[in-house]
């Protein structure tokens, strides 16, 4: 962090008064935030949307730790957010932020968020209009908690979970698991952090490159997987569609660091959190258009079919392995937990 | 060629002695343990001994069931246990589970030419396995003696050793180590073999 920042002191209570500190606060945060910020300080964002459809989407972000290697919450929460609209096949424009902060947060930290969430607006090209901030007492949050609320426009038809059939090939725009090692990795010190990264990424721009290039009926459904990972993705396809889903183990997209950590962790890749990857439900005469276009761009070069939406009327998600054969890959009931001392 | 060095791992009273079938096992294995570094140091190989200590602050330290923060610096819990210390040995602290993770590990065994590391300690499947893998990382040849690895449950320590021998690490038991030193010289580094 640079040095004009260091010496900010702490976040008080009374930042969150309602009275001068908290105007300070909130100048603060303005200030940092910078051309991404056209809120006009009215208790309402006034703004324009073009005629039409619109998509909208929420948040909360909660991070432990919320400062990583390769980013931060406020990174998250731009991606996160971004991400669930671009994948409806919305082009994002604005996003809410609400940001509780606990009593003795370093101000250099909130800082380094607002400038996180800055930078990766820009990229994704969004807009910050409203937002709000609060603070707690020490430990009633874990340093930052993020909620955001996020607003795009409908350009092409949307993107819809029921127009998946079977025979749709189940595409993923880059590794699975880094996110979860990454995070864990510094929460515990395993040693993973430097060569696992996080994959937080905006993706509005690949959605944007694909659904341009390959026209509409090419991708009939796009989840951005995060929380619960691939596997609950697939789950949740199934589910939907009535089919079975099936994806080949040998062809899942795992770094090899990454299969290391799971490996000693007893976790499965399948069912770790993500923050830059997508998941794509393509017909299967666009498949390797789809695969071109994704790999073409920097956020999908390691993009991989692994799998298909089966003819079979029964809502499973199958894993087959390399001898061929297939095995039913259970709904976890919660987190997986990682085995660590 | 570069130099040897041994690092341990949590030899200390609160991490030892948490719980009665730790105790017991520690005590199989700490005469054979002992000797193994007596010999390392003999031939004129450092050891360095890893020590953990809980930071009051992280969220993430494991406290006890009283709520208690064992492992508090400074405290007879925390120091590494005398049996296993000798002449000219080192004493790194850690705060989480990886010897390299935000400590002097790295710029030490730099400043002293080491080029292979032989991690023991405990418990097998998380301090030594990580210390092993971001050892392996930062490009040091790494080698794990089978009975110096100490874990609560036995196929834990097995399990985990088959992870070190097939990602990142040569396991040996301690005699073919010190067998290896005397005939060669050196400990040769592992090819790198990835497990389907």
């Amino acid at each position: 962090m640079a040095s004009s920042v260091t010496g900010l002191g702490e976040v008080v209570l009374d930042h969150g008064s309602g009275a001068k500190l908290s105007g300070e606060l909130i100048s603060f945060v303005v200030d940092t935030l910078g051309e991404v910020y056209i809120g006009e300080m009215e208790d309402s964002a006034m703004l324009s949307v073009p005629a039409g459809r619109i998509a909208m989407t929420t948040d909360s972000f909660v991070a432990d730790p919320p400062f990583f290697g390769n980013g931060d919450i406020g990174k998250i929460s731009v991606c996160g957010t971004v991400n669930d609209l671009a994948v409806v096949g919305a082009r994002p424009l604005y996003l809410t932020l609400g940001m509780i902060l606990e009593t003795g947060l370093p101000l250099a930290r909130v800082h380094q968020v607002c400038t996180s969430i800055r930078e990766t607006a820009l990229e994704a090209g969004v807009q910050i209009v409203c937002g709000d901030t609060k603070v707690v007492r020490k430990g009633e949050v874990d340093q930052i908690y993020l909620n955001t609320a996020g607003i795009g426009v409908f350009e092409r038809a949307p993107l819809r979970m029921r127009d998946v059939r079977p025979g749709d090939r189940v595409i993923l725009s880059g590794p699975i698991g880094n996110h979860t090692v990454h995070l864990l990795s510094i929460r515990e010190g395993l040693g993973f952090e430097q060569r696992v990264l996080s994959d937080c990424a905006p993706l509005n721009g690949l959605m944007d490159l694909l659904l341009t290039t390959v026209g509409e009926g090419a991708v009939h459904s796009v989840r951005d997987v995060t929380r619960g990972g691939l596997a609950a993705v697939l789950h949740e396809y199934a589910r939907a569609s009535g089919h079975a889903v099936r994806f080949e183990k040998n062809r899942l997209p795992v770094q090899f660091e990454t299969v290391m950590a799971t490996d000693m962790l007893g976790i499965n890749a399948i069912h770790a959190a993500n923050e830059g990857c997508l998941c794509l439900f393509v017909d299967p005469a666009a498949e390797q258009d789809v695969l071109a276009v994704l790999r073409s761009h920097k956020y999908g070069a390691e993009a991989t079919t692994i799998g298909e939406v089966t003819a079979d009327a029964d809502p499973l998600v199958l894993m087959r392995d390399a001898d061929g054969r297939d095995s039913v890959v259970e709904e976890l009931q919660g987190a997986e937990l990682p085995r660590l001392c | 060629m570069g130099k040897i060095a041994v690092l341990t791992n949590d030899l200390q009273g609160d991490v030892v002695y948490l719980t009665p079938e730790r105790t017991a096992v520690m005590a199989d294995a700490q005469p054979h343990y002992i000797a193994f570094l007596d010999e390392m140091r003999r031939r004129g190989h450092t050891v360095y001994h890893l020590q953990l200590i809980n930071l009051p602050d992280d969220p993430n330290a494991n406290r006890r069931a009283d709520g208690t923060l064992p492992l508090q610096r400074d405290t007879e819990g925390a120091a590494i246990l005398p049996a296993f210390l000798g002449d000219g040995d080192v004493i790194v602290e850690k705060n989480k589970d990886s010897g390299f993770y935000e400590t002097k590990m790295h710029e030490l065994l730099q400043e002293a030419g080491v080029e292979t590391v032989v991690v023991t300690g405990l418990q097998t499947q998380i301090c030594v396995q990580t210390t092993a893998a971001d050892a392996f990382f930062r490009g040091y040849n790494v080698w794990v003696p089978s009975e110096c690895v100490v874990s609560d449950k036995p196929e834990d320590r097995d399990r985990s050793l088959s992870w070190l021998a097939g990602y990142c690490a040569t396991v040996a038991s301690s005699k073919e180590i010190l067998e290896t030193l005397d005939t060669k010289g050196e400990l040769p580094r592992m090819v790198v073999k990835t497990l389907p």
